[in-house]
């Protein structure tokens, strides 16, 4: 028995010392409402350099409030913030994309206490509007983008198409002109893989009027949206999508348009830089997306900062940084290097000549939103993502329809 | 457990202090275990439980109680079917696929060839790899467009354009098992690799002179030596194979609907897409217990922790 | 003359298992050979259509260049997943061996069970579990540290090392302990001076495990280490990828250097693995 002590003691001690290294100690975030936590997702290689300058700057002016930082990417930020949230430790500010979760748990300040009435009155109306839920405004439309048709000049050329296709039946003999020039290229790309299967979905309803609500009812079945994905389901058997659009995901589509082997795809700003860099000899062109009787329409997407509540004690210093973040210098450096479009006035005077993104511009006006201040969006969009594609497996469009109004009903 | 069995109906008299003694005996030895499982995994377990008795809102905020109404909401899953049938192929193939080329490799490797050292090595690397990174390298490699063993068989002749492994639900969850059993293989070879070591040579010679065949030699001699060795292996990958979350996640992850799904996944895709935590945590359970008996029956059917 | 040609014919045979062993080296290599040439690409390269099978252009500079990216701070990423495996590989180590040891050699009520206790900690979905592990380190204050990985990573990764070791030291003739014993040596004396060396092999795998385990992990990771420079390998490869475009070039060249390290940890024991009983102390 006492060999065992002494083993046993050993063994603590082995295990004390190695965890020892584990306590790097730690700057817990005091209680003193001037520690803020900024939790981001990454845009592009270039996001986390681009905050860190905007927080060394702002704690340079603002000596007295310190902000954290944490950077997680798309795919994990989702699961990141749930996790803090349910453990009641939630950032004090966060940028995402739908906000409408968290102002409906009543997690959020609304954004008339968290910036100041110049900062307010700055934002575009239409994105104001989209962010806020019964009259109250609880995002911050921090940036946008839209949508445009991207065509290859050299495949319309070939196929004998003269001008790019405005509705949808054009839509549909271009790319029936690109499949009979048996050149191993494809029509129309169409990305209904899980990762945006509702933006594209989106575009063709919107397309033919249709809506994913009715006042504050997710209204996934109605027939205009019906008669949109019956159309897109006809594109798909005439096989004038590229191969399985229904597992496709739009990155890697994007991917194969800018290397030429697709005709026409719906692209947005960051689209035109990846060209540039990738491929830049590729000629191409862009044109409003093609819709059922040629009106021209475009989807807008706006993602949102927000400030958490908690326990209330940092209201002031969360307002001094986001009216810092939104004054025009700081707001136009970050629009401009991600390659966005902006949600505020004076950000879109200040950036209006600049040649990528004013195509986008101009069609932004007319740009529909997705029902994000809808607290059951989440889930819906979910349930487009997950399901829309299987009109690309066989599956008759009613039926896709009626399951994800039964998830949106869930 | 059956040895428990076995010990416990003879708690009357002088023999209740000995099994007494004996515990008390255990205990230091098992304690630092206990005491590890007790303070780190007892309580995510529980919270895991507790959710999936909750309302949980997709931001993350509990709602209150919610009694059985998630366990219920999974019942109503019109793909559960197909789900559960997806688990049996997956856990099933995939561990006696891996089982059967280990005893093969294992046998291989156990050889003295040149260069013998270094293809151990080559084969180790699938296990050095993260999981998520041989499935999304195998993904990149798989693209019909610029995927590079996709140009490889078009190259050979074998396909005439690429075809889209990943992107149908049949090919992708055949194509997500291939890739399972090469991320088990490594595990299960050297597992039995190891176990090929305490065959000794004389026995062997001594069966040969005796002028046993090499197939009953293998038979007799070697599997029964092996036994403890892929119990534990199969044991081990039976867990790890039902629980497999990346590769599925990401071979299949772009494919709509729940053709290619295992309940792993599933709970995955009801946290990812559908924000339901509370759901997800229920499945989670259910999981669990599945799991559990299937390990419990195989525990009972083998007794691989049977002694000598 | 007959000597001469078996001895030829064993040759060519040794020849033919090397030109199979080639061909089984291939086959694991092979995922990993695209990741290392599409390392050495340009970003533009790696997606090409149709796809290059060599870089038209190498770039080995992708390895010197990203150290120092925008995305992540990769030398301390390294460092710390080193150090995390490192300390969890030991506990584990340190608290499973008597478990597996004693519960493989002695019979005690409640064996059963708590083998099954211990393997049902590897049953639960790591996804699922982050919540509750997140909730309880935040409360003891020790989330975002180095300190509550390893206690994570050694908890769940305990069950397979106990099971591992314990089967082989249950594969053991009783009769060495019992020679040994009798040879007058105290249990401890026989554990380490005759037991462990011959079960040896066992541990190496179940060292090899836990550290890959440990190496790899990722779901507790992503929540629980919040500052960039704490997180692990795992976590930081992700940063690579962007909501628009993927910088693969670094995703795998990251790939191929953290694979390094569990290869060269590998390359180190497995003589040792092999080796193992035929060194001779079963006799």
């Amino acid at each position: 028995m006492k060999r065992f002590l002494r083993l046993s003691a050993a063994v603590a001690l082995a295990a004390l010392t190695m965890t020892a290294c584990g306590f790097g100690g730690k700057d817990e975030a005091s209680g003193d409402g001037k520690t803020l936590s900024l939790l981001v997702p990454s845009y592009s290689n270039g996001t986390k350099a681009l905050w860190e300058g905007i927080i060394a700057d702002f704690q340079a002016k603002h000596s007295d409030i310190t902000v954290n930082l944490e950077i997680q990417s798309w795919d994990n930020i989702n699961d990141v913030i749930r996790t803090k949230v349910q453990a009641k430790a939630a950032p004090d500010i966060l940028n995402i994309d739908a906000f409408s979760g968290f102002a409906s748990d009543n997690l959020l300040y609304p954004a008339a206490e968290v910036v100041s009435p110049d900062t307010l009155a700055d934002f575009q109306d239409s994105f104001a509007k989209n962010a806020s839920i019964d009259g109250t405004m609880y995002g911050l439309p921090m940036i946008a983008s839209a949508r445009t048709l991207f065509y290859n000049q050299e495949l319309l050329d070939k196929a004998g198409v003269t001008k790019p296709p405005a509705t949808w039946q054009e839509l549909y003999d271009a790319a029936q002109k690109i499949k009979n020039l048996n050149a191993g290229v494809y029509g129309y790309g169409m990305p209904l893989g899980s990762e945006e299967a509702q933006a594209e979905t989106s575009l063709w309803i919107f397309g033919n009027g249709g809506s994913w609500n009715e006042g504050d009812k997710i209204t996934v079945n109605n027939p205009r949206n019906a008669e949109a994905v019956q159309f897109m389901k006809r594109m798909i058997d005439a096989g004038l999508t590229q191969p399985d659009p229904g597992a496709s995901d739009r990155t890697p589509m994007l991917d194969v348009f800018i290397q030429g082997k697709i005709a026409m795809a719906v692209g947005l700003p960051p689209t035109v830089g990846q060209i540039a860099q990738k491929n830049p000899k590729l000629k191409y062109g862009t044109a409003p997306i093609p819709t059922k009787d040629g009106q021209p329409m475009t989807l807008g997407v706006a993602d949102h900062l927000m400030a958490f509540k908690n326990d209330g004690s940092k209201k002031d210093a969360i307002k001094t940084f986001l009216d810092y973040f939104f004054s025009a210098e700081v707001y136009k450096k970050f629009v401009d290097t991600e390659g966005f479009l902006p949600t505020t006035k004076s950000g879109a005077e200040a950036l209006k000549d600049k040649k990528e993104i004013v195509s986008f511009l101009e069609v932004l006006p007319g740009a529909r939103f997705y029902p994000s201040t809808n607290p059951r969006w989440a889930a819906t969009q979910g349930a487009i993502q997950s399901q829309i594609g299987q009109i690309g497996q066989g599956k008759d469009p009613k039926a896709v329809l009626t399951g994800i109004q039964a998830k949106a009903d869930a | 457990m059956s040895e428990q069995t076995r010990q416990v109906p003879v708690p009357t008299g002088r023999s209740a202090r000995p099994a007494h003694r004996e515990l008390a005996r255990a205990l230091p030895w098992l304690l630092p275990t206990l005491t590890l499982i007790l303070t780190i995994v007892l309580f995510p377990a529980a919270y895991m439980v507790w959710t999936s008795s909750r309302d949980v809102s997709q931001a993350g905020v509990d709602r209150g109680p919610a009694g059985l109404d998630n366990y219920r909401a999974l019942l109503q899953l019109p793909a559960l079917g197909r789900v559960f049938g997806n688990t049996v192929i997956w856990v099933a193939g995939v561990v006696l696929v891996t089982l059967l080329v280990s005893l093969a490799l294992a046998q291989f490797l156990n050889h003295a060839f040149p260069g013998r050292r270094l293809v151990r090595l080559a084969v180790i690397v699938p296990w050095a790899a993260s999981v998520v990174m041989t499935s999304t390298v195998f993904y990149y490699a798989l693209d019909p467009f610029y995927g590079i063993f996709n140009q490889f068989l078009v190259d050979l002749g074998i396909l005439d354009a690429g075809f889209g492994f990943t992107r149908r639900p049949v090919p992708a969850f055949v194509v997500s098992m291939l890739v399972a059993v090469f991320v088990s293989l490594p595990f299960t070879t050297y597992t039995i690799l190891a176990g090929l070591q305490m065959v000794s040579d004389d026995v062997i010679e001594a069966a040969r002179m005796d002028g046993a065949g090499a197939g009953r030699i293998y038979r007799t001699i070697v599997l029964p030596i092996l036994r403890p060795a892929i119990a534990v292996a199969v044991l081990i990958n039976i867990i790890n194979v039902f629980n497999s979350l990346p590769i599925l996640r990401t071979m299949t992850g772009s494919i709509p609907g729940y053709d290619a799904d295992t309940t792993t996944t599933l709970i995955f895709k009801y946290i990812q897409q559908d924000r339901q935590v509370d759901l997800a945590s229920a499945l989670s359970v259910v999981n669990f217990l599945i799991v559990l008996a299937v390990i419990g029956i195989y525990l009972a059917a083998l007794r691989p922790m049977r002694d000598e | 003359m007959a000597a001469a040609r078996r001895s030829t014919r064993r040759g060519r045979r040794r020849w033919l298992k090397a030109a199979a062993g080639a061909l089984v080296a291939l086959v694991f290599l092979a995922p990993y050979l695209v990741m290392l040439i599409g390392s050495f690409k340009r970003h533009a390269e790696i997606l090409r259509i149709p796809p290059t099978y060599l870089p038209t252009q190498w770039i080995p500079s992708n390895y010197a260049t990203m150290w120092s990216t925008p995305e992540t701070p990769l030398p301390y990423n390294l460092v710390s997943t080193l150090i995390i495996s490192f300390c969890g590989t030991l506990l584990v180590l340190a608290v499973a061996l008597p478990a597996a040891y004693y519960t493989a050699k002695h019979r005690f009520p409640g064996r059963g069970v708590f083998l099954l206790l211990v393997l049902a900690t590897q049953m639960l979905q790591p996804t699922v579990l982050a919540p509750g592990l997140f909730r309880q380190f935040l409360a003891v204050g020790i989330d975002d540290t180095w300190l509550a990985m390893i206690l994570v990573n050694a908890a769940f990764n305990l069950s397979f090392a106990v099971w591992i070791m314990h089967s082989f030291f249950a594969g053991l003739p009783k009769e060495i302990d019992e020679a040994a014993m009798m040879d007058g040596a105290s249990k401890l004396q026989t554990l380490r001076r005759v037991t462990l060396p011959l079960v040896w092999p066992g541990i190496v795998t179940a060292i090899i495990f836990t550290f890959v385990a440990c190496w790899n992990e990722f779901a507790a990771s992503l929540v629980i280490l919040t500052t960039a420079e704490n997180q692990p390998l795992s976590v930081a490869i992700t940063k690579f990828v962007g909501q628009y475009d993927s910088a693969w070039h670094y995703v795998f060249a990251v790939s191929i250097v953290s694979i390094v390290p569990v290869v060269i940890l590998f390359a180190l024991v497995e003589k040792r693995l092999v080796a193992g009983l035929t060194a001779g102390a079963v006799k």
